[in-house]
């Protein structure tokens, strides 16, 4: 076939179509120069398209069908829900000049419409865009200079008919056509003498027929209409049919329609429903009255059921027109549903040479919006991508008929929602389009007259080779993208189930965890301290390529912190994979000294540049796979999702060695050092940097006291077995082997050696008994919180949930709050601020049940006399700070274990000047202050609830203490909570030793 | 407003009457004619109010398209009313305005869309499963139809009479509903409930409807379009009338007569009146009673303005009685009457009788055709009574009738589909012929030939060719030939004897081509009125042979004359006017053996019993038929047996 060659022409800019590119909503209607169109909205603009100045009609509801009765030039609108309205298409231009200027009506002309010139200006403009649809104007306003005041607006006065069900109407002469939707009922209604006009009678009703209706498909679309009318014999031009009609020849017309309307030579209606049913109604049988009503059997033909919303109804000629040009009538009726199937319907003669009806039905690529077909063979279809041609002219002369195949030509004009084609025959090479952004335009369609020439098919037949080769091409990279596209998702949909999983389980265990067991590690000639990090994915989700395992150390005393980055290839479920790293920081790895605690911190990263950048990568000089171009910064390079693990602090505690166990520790470095070291202890002893320092610095003991049952209850079976003193050492140092601790000796006390070597003896020793047992069984069932009226020496009882995933039983203990023998009775215990707060962090950052704000604990340098206990909760591996305060609160987190730690360290030969001094006291850290200092002025702003550092806040808190009072260790893994602000603020120390 | 709790008068519900919660409980005096206190309810019902108001005012107005556009209005307005109402959760007190509004909304919309439709079943549905949601009755209603959903309901609110004036409301529509669409079951069970147990054993709807009293409204009740008992008087007219014509289709005369009567006294308007009157008409016809109906037969011409069903059975009438004039000037009246175009149906607000009848079938005294219906009635008379000349110009009159202008103005007859216009065409053109006017039924048969010429098969045509559209292919042959069979006789009125034989041969070849024997295919087995065309392709057969054989004796070719003839008598042999020919035609050729034979053949046919109708044949058929009747046959006859009588003595002594 021949392709139509093709230009466009804007004739105007009107409203935008409301409803987008539904079908069969907005209407474009041309007689002679006279445009009509209806963008679905309730306005209609008429336009002739010799001056472009469109004139506007609003109605009161949204149109759906217009019809122009040539005589009288009457326009017929039919409105969604309201009934049909009559408007002279003369009378309100009249009116509207009249509105505006009386002056005369070439003024208001020229007002009103966009001038000409303008319009065509544009249109030069839009020659090379045809499918960008350049123009979106707003809804209902006329873009070419309308305002809303010329808008001539149609009253109730103007309804015709009333009737809220019609949803169709065509014209045939004076009579009108209707069919309204009842409950499974199509009503086809026919009315005579419509005389337009206000106060008049609505028209007779003549006929009326009730077609059953299948159950709705397609609820938005409307009935099509057409009228066909055979030819007339007496006088060709009394019986033409109405602008929505045409002739068809009679044997296709007596085939279809039978006998009695081929005798009668009466006009047909055929009506396509939006459940796929083509009927016909002869009309001059259609009259019936109420004591004659008709019979839907006698009075409709179903001619087919297309199983589609019918969209188009039209008749064309497939046989080449007469020579004469006369108005040869036609002799194939098609109609095409939505989706794009298409039925042809000719007259064809069989083996017996008997007239029968040929049909055919063609699948086009749908979905159609809106059809038109001129007088010859073509239809003009239009898709939401292109508008297309179809020829339905038989192929050869060899095969008589219908073309067994359609094959579609496209005409590069999109989003097209209406259609029409002008009757005059002159003008069958053009259409009119009514694009989806509003845009009136001229399409020219002409098919080629000229036979090709052999070579110029050659030429063609290349071309087109090379166009398919070129498109298998683009397919094929095409095919490659979407693969790569379809990776990424996948990869991004596991990524999020794993984040959804982390970030969704406060409580119950994590699917990915990461444990930490530090070790030390023979270095060449020394030990270093060495922690091993284990990932271990319990989850569903298997973590492929673009994950890694990121795990900072952070020393405490330095600032900038080591972060490794392992990628993780592959970690199905179940899996777990394992490094092992140094804690020393850096500057120190020739001392190999590290700098407890240190704080490992365990995330997993996934980058969104691994896995997305491949498709956003440029693909060489090859044009961009997807046609699209992405802008230079859309995913910087480092961007990705950073999900924390946990965290992991290593403090002295697990970083202890013990000197009575067969490993000799830490060798000296260089035989120099050993000599030396030697030297002193023999030279003088105490010598070496301890016997220097004790006269000055005796040995610190720090003690906390805790009920027995308490402890006892809380070690549980640790607890059952031998002295508690024992089990109480054992559970402190349970991150070392049991064989380590137990081979010790002594069982209730430990001998160990610090990571810097100095000694360190844990204790533990059976002290008192609990003041009173009565208030112990007085602890609260209710997990959490409770309050008690603080005296001296009161136990304070708290009773906490074990997890879910923990040992069954709630666990309460006791603690009892006491003060120093050595102060004052002092009036602080009258304080009417008699409550306590149980402070929680979990690792890093606070726990949002930890009531923020109200944390002020006085530093204990401060308020030396406040009663202060500093004991740290733990459950191992989540280390709690509980810090009780006279006149607090409890809070805490839900389900959680608690233990009481009793801990005395005892240290000899500090390293005063590693803690950083308390902020408001402005301590400085470096040089070891007497023992009993002064306090500070008070400082009510730490520990900050909202440091990201939970557990070093409060580990950070009790810098100052190091400062007033020479701790054992600068590190003190857990010692800013233990020994820090208790021994500092000399309020909860019980003894010292 | 509708975040009021409506709480308060589900609360008030206990107190006896009162629609008002709060001032109900302070009074205590609860009747009251004052207007009805304020409520939450009262804008709605206000709204109520004014809509109804405005819809009796509008429908005095003359305008139709005015009452048209707010009866739509309205329509829209009891919409909107009734969702804001069903919005609220369901209270006893607000149950009689929701109810009401429910009414109203049913009653206009029936009247809009002129018919009960599933919608409006659904709607009073509702309404009734708002009365036991109100109730907290709510179990048992998913599983069941809507006749339990009626039983349930009225034992529900026995107790609560201020829901009873609005039930028996919602229940007068449902009988509507029920009556129009023929669930005659469903609505006498419904009487028997709303009548509470004193007529149970009665099953007759008129009795029942008669015996069922809604209970009066207050004075303060939400306007209504229609009452209940207005409603009632309707529902007891039109199930009378249903009832009497139903009666009088299975010929259940006396019963069909008191029916009748009883809906003549009841409350109809005139339209409906002159119906009554001319199905009493009919009945009494077919009692036996011609002046009686007669009588009502006036009276129904004199009531309304509705002329057609009383006209047309009054030409019914006369023809019984024999009175071939009165009965054409009725059918002319008739045709007249008809052609005058009904103006469209003013919109009524009310439920009337006509909106609760179905549509009158065939069979039914109401059924009265359009005006060709008519026209071709008085025509086929006209040509039936042997009136030629008012045939044919009848006949003419309403070929310009269909042939002119787009207009509608010819309705197939009901009955099986298929084409009748080729035999309208065909019969023209035999009352043409009938009344001498060969030049016009020329012309009418040029036109029918040339607007079907193009559909005739040109190979020979197969009566079991029954595919997808072929069984109205298969009459064209038919048509076709008789229309050349009609041309032959014009052009023998015109004394052209080629033109005469040449079209008679054309008939027959074309006749010939068809296989006669297969008879008992069944096609045509289901349309009783019409014959079977093989019956009709043998007559015509018969017809075409015996006017050639005429043609060939008026040209003096006696031996071509009896060819046909024989064949003729061949194709059936009982046929009388056929052997007649044939028997005249030997007799002339001196074959007097033969003729004997025949003769004897003849009378021995007239002693046995006529042969059973093979179904009428079409009246163009007929005429033709009748055109071949030989016109002297008895005294023919008579000859040959005087002729026979001396020798039949001596040479058949033992013939019977």
């Amino acid at each position: 076939m021949a392709v139509p060659e093709r230009w466009v022409d804007y004739l105007a800019a009107l409203g935008c179509p409301t409803g987008g590119l539904a079908a069969g909503r907005p209407r474009v209607l041309t007689q002679g120069t006279e445009v009509l169109v209806a963008p679905g909205n309730e306005l209609v603009y008429a336009l002739d398209t010799r001056d472009l100045q469109p004139r506007v009609f609003g109605l009161p509801e949204p149109v759906r069908h217009l019809e122009l009765l040539a005589p009288g030039r009457t326009l017929f609108v039919l409105c969604a829900g309201s009934g049909i309205y009559c408007v002279a298409l003369d009378t309100p231009h009249r009116s509207a000049s009249q509105a505006e200027d009386v002056g005369g009506q070439g003024d208001s002309d020229v007002k009103m419409g966009q001038h000409p010139s303008q319009c065509r200006n544009q249109a030069e403009e839009g020659h090379s865009e045809v499918d960008e649809d350049p123009c979106e104007t707003q809804e209902g306003h006329v873009e070419s200079g309308g305002s809303p005041s010329e808008v001539v607006s149609v009253g109730p006065d103007a309804c015709i008919l009333p009737d809220p069900s019609l949803c169709a109407f065509t014209l045939l002469g004076d009579l009108l056509v209707t069919v309204s939707q009842g409950p499974g009922t199509w009503k086809v209604r026919l009315f005579k003498h419509l005389c337009p006009g206000p106060g008049t009678e609505p028209g007779a009703q003549v006929g009326e027929v009730v077609v059953p209706a299948e159950p709705p498909r397609a609820p938005n679309f409307l009935p099509v209409l057409s009228c066909v009318s055979p030819p007339c014999s007496r006088d060709p031009h009394s019986c033409l049919p109405g602008p929505g009609g045409s002739t068809l020849q009679e044997a296709l017309f007596g085939l279809l329609f039978g006998a009695d309307a081929a005798l009668v030579e009466s006009p047909v209606v055929l009506c396509g429903f939006p459940d796929g049913q083509l009927c016909s109604v002869v009309l001059k049988t259609l009259v019936t009255s109420q004591t004659a009503p008709g019979d839907p059997k006698a009075l409709v033909k179903v001619l087919h059921h297309l199983e589609e919303p019918i969209i188009f109804i039209g008749a064309l000629r497939t046989e080449p027109q007469a020579q004469e040009g006369g108005d040869t009538p036609a002799d194939c009726l098609v109609a095409l549903g939505h989706h794009g199937r298409t039925l042809a319907i000719t007259a064809g003669r069989d083996e017996t040479e008997t007239l029968v009806p040929e049909m055919q039905v063609y699948r086009l690529p749908g979905p159609v919006l809106c059809a038109t077909c001129n007088r010859g063979s073509l239809v003009y279809y239009s898709t939401p991508s292109r508008l297309h041609v179809v020829n339905l002219a038989p192929g050869d002369s060899a095969h008589p008929g219908l073309p067994p195949l359609l094959c579609q030509n496209s005409l590069r004009v999109c989003k097209i929602v209406a259609l029409s084609s002008p009757r005059d025959p002159e003008d069958s090479t053009k259409l009119l389009a009514l694009s989806a952004g509003g845009r009136l335009m001229t399409c020219h369609v002409a098919l080629d007259p000229a036979r090709m020439t052999a070579r110029q098919a050659t030429s063609k037949i290349q071309n087109l080779l090379s166009n398919i080769s070129s498109v298998s091409e683009r397919v094929l990279s095409l095919k490659k993208a979407v693969e790569q596209q379809n990776q990424a998702l996948t990869h991004l949909h596991e990524a999020l189930d794993v984040s959804c999983a982390l970030l969704s389980c406060q409580s119950s265990p994590k699917p990915i965890m990461c444990t930490t067991r530090p070790s030390w590690r023979a270095q060449g000639l020394h030990q270093e301290l060495v922690a091993t990090c284990r990932l271990e994915n319990q989850g569903p989700c298997s973590l492929g390529p673009g994950w890694s395992w990121c795990i900072q150390v952070l020393p405490s005393s330095y600032d900038g912190a080591t972060t490794y980055t392992v990628p993780i290839q592959q970690l199905a479920p179940g899996a777990c994979c394992e490094v092992t790293l140094t804690l020393c920081s850096g500057e120190e790895e020739e001392g190999g000294i590290p700098d407890l605690p240190v704080t490992v911190s365990h995330m997993l990263f996934y980058s969104l540049q691994e896995v997305v950048g491949v498709l956003l990568a440029p693909v060489g000089t090859e044009e961009d796979t997807l046609g699209v171009v992405w802008p230079q910064d859309l995913l910087p390079p480092q961007d990705g999702a950073c999900l924390p693990l946990g965290l992991h602090t290593v403090d002295l505690l697990q970083a202890l060695r013990f000197p009575s166990l067969a490993t000799p520790c830490l060798p000296p470095t260089n035989p120099i050092d050993t000599f030396l070291a030697n030297y002193q202890e023999q030279g003088s002893r105490p010598g070496g940097q301890a016997a220097l320092q004790a006269p000055y610095l005796p040995p610190s003991t720090v003690s906390i006291r805790v009920s027995s049952e308490l402890l006892r209850a809380a070690l549980g079976d640790m607890g059952t077995g031998g002295s508690l003193c024992c089990a109480t050492l054992q559970w402190l140092l349970t991150e070392h082997s049991p064989v380590d601790v137990g081979k010790s000796g002594a069982p209730s006390s430990v001998q160990a050696v610090a990571p810097d070597g100095t000694s360190i003896r844990l204790t533990a020793q059976e002290a008192s008994r609990a003041p009173s047992p009565d208030l112990a069984q007085r602890a609260v069932p209710r997990p959490g919180l409770c309050v008690w009226p603080m005296l001296a020496g009161a136990i304070l009882a708290v009773s906490f949930l074990s997890p879910p995933t923990g040992a069954s039983t709630p666990m309460s203990f006791v603690t009892p709050l006491m003060h120093p023998p050595s102060a004052a009775p002092t009036p602080s215990l009258a304080l009417p601020t008699t409550s306590l707060e149980l402070r929680v962090a979990w690792s890093r950052r606070q726990h949002p049940l930890v009531s923020a704000g109200s944390l002020g604990s006085p530093c204990p340098t401060c308020c030396p006399r406040g009663p202060e206990v500093s004991v740290e909760v733990e459950k191992p591996g989540t280390p709690l700070s509980l810090r009780a305060e006279m006149g607090v609160r409890l809070t805490g987190p839900g389900p959680w274990a608690c233990t009481v730690m009793m801990v005395a360290l005892a240290g000899v030969g500090d390293r005063p000047g590693l803690r950083e001094p308390h902020p408001s006291c402005g301590d400085p850290g470096g040089e070891p202050l007497p023992r009993h200092r002064v306090p500070g002025p008070p400082c009510h702003d730490h520990p900050h609830p909202d440091s990201h550092h939970g557990a070093g806040d409060a580990g950070r808190q009790p810098a100052q203490p190091a400062s007033t009072m020479p701790t054992p260790d600068p590190g003190q893994p857990r010692g800013p909570a233990l020994g820090g602000p208790g021994l500092a603020g000399q309020a909860i120390v019980g003894e010292l030793s | 407003m509708a975040a009021e709790d409506p709480r308060p008068g589900a609360v008030a519900s206990v107190a006896p009457p009162g629609p008002a919660p709060a001032l109900a409980a302070l009074s205590p005096s609860p009747v009251d004619s004052s207007p009805p206190p304020a409520s939450y309810l009262d804008p709605w019902w206000r709204k109520n109010d004014d809509l109804v108001r405005r819809m009796k005012v509008t429908q005095d107005s003359g305008l139709l398209l005015r009452q048209q556009l707010s009866a739509q209005d309205a329509l829209r307005g009891f919409r909107e009313l009734l969702h804001i109402l069903q919005a609220l959760p369901a209270a006893v007190s607000a149950l009689p305005l929701e109810l009401t509004v429910t009414c109203n909304f049913i009653t206009l919309k029936a009247n809009q869309t002129q018919g009960f439709t599933e919608d409006q079943g659904q709607d009073i549905q509702l309404g009734l499963e708002r009365v036991l949601e109100a109730q907290e009755q709510q179990g048992p209603r998913l599983k069941c139809g809507i006749r339990e959903l009626w039983k349930t309901v009225l034992q529900a609110t026995s107790l609560l009479p201020e829901l009873l004036p609005a039930l028996h409301h919602l229940a007068g529509l449902q009988a509507a509903l029920w009556l129009s669409t023929g669930c005659l079951e469903d609505l006498s069970l419904l009487l028997q409930m709303l009548n509470g147990s004193q007529n149970v054993a009665s099953e007759d709807l008129l009795l029942l409807l008669k015996s069922w009293s809604p209970p009066s409204k207050e004075l303060d009740a939400p306007l209504t379009l229609q009452d209940a008992c207005g409603l009632r008087d309707v529902l007891l007219t039109a199930s009378a009338l249903r009832q009497g014509l139903q009666e009088l289709i299975t010929e259940n005369f006396p019963r069909a007569l008191s029916s009748l009567q009883e809906a003549a006294s009841g409350f109809c308007s005139r339209a409906v009146l002159a119906q009554v009157y001319t199905a009493l008409g009919s009945c009494l016809r077919k009692m036996g009673n011609p002046q009686r109906a007669l009588l009502y037969l006036v009276e129904a011409l004199q009531v309304a303005s509705v002329w057609g069903p009383p006209l047309l059975e009054a030409s019914r009438l006369y023809r019984e009685l024999g009175d071939t004039t009165a009965e054409l000037e009725s059918l002319e009246l008739l045709a007249k009457g008809l052609s005058v175009a009904q103006s469209s149906k003013t919109p009524q607000v009310l439920i009337e009788v006509e909106l609760l009848l179905p549509p009158p079938d065939p069979a039914s005294p109401l059924y009265c055709g359009t005006q060709s219906h008519a026209k071709h009635l008085l025509a086929s008379r006209c040509l039936q009574t042997g009136r030629a000349e008012d045939a044919a110009e009848h006949y003419l009159d309403m070929l310009a009738l269909l042939l002119d202008g787009p207009e509608p103005k010819f309705s197939p007859p009901a009955g099986p589909p298929g084409s009748c216009v080729p035999e309208l065409f065909l019969e023209t053109a035999a009352a043409l012929i009938q009344a001498n006017r060969a030049q016009d039924a020329l012309t009418v048969c040029e036109e029918l030939l040339r607007r079907t010429s193009f559909l005739l098969p040109k190979m020979p045509w197969m009566w079991d060719d029954t595919r997808n559209g072929a069984k109205e292919l298969m009459n064209y042959p038919l048509w076709v030939s008789a229309v050349y069979f009609l041309q032959g006789q014009a052009w023998v009125k015109l004394g052209a004897s080629k033109e005469a034989v040449s079209d008679f041969s054309r008939c027959l070849e074309l006749l010939f081509r068809a296989p006669p024997e297969n008879k008992d295919e069944g096609i045509a087995s289901n349309c009783e009125s019409r014959c079977r065309p093989d019956v009709a392709v043998q007559h015509l057969r018969l017809a075409a042979l015996v006017s050639r054989g005429l043609e060939w004796v008026t040209s003096g070719q006696d031996t071509k004359a009896l060819q046909d003839f024989l064949f003729s008598v061949q194709m059936c042999p009982g046929h009388r006017d056929a052997s007649i020919h044939l028997l005249q035609t030997l007799q002339r050729l001196g074959r007097s053996h033969e003729a004997t034979a025949l003769w004897w053949r003849l009378e021995a046919q007239r002693k046995l019993p006529p042969e059973a109708a093979t179904g009428s044949l079409p009246l163009y058929l007929e005429t033709c038929l009748s055109w071949i009747r030989p016109p002297n046959q008895e005294s023919l006859l008579e000859e040959i047996r005087t002729s026979l009588q001396e020798p039949s003595d001596l040479e058949l002594p033992g013939f019977p």
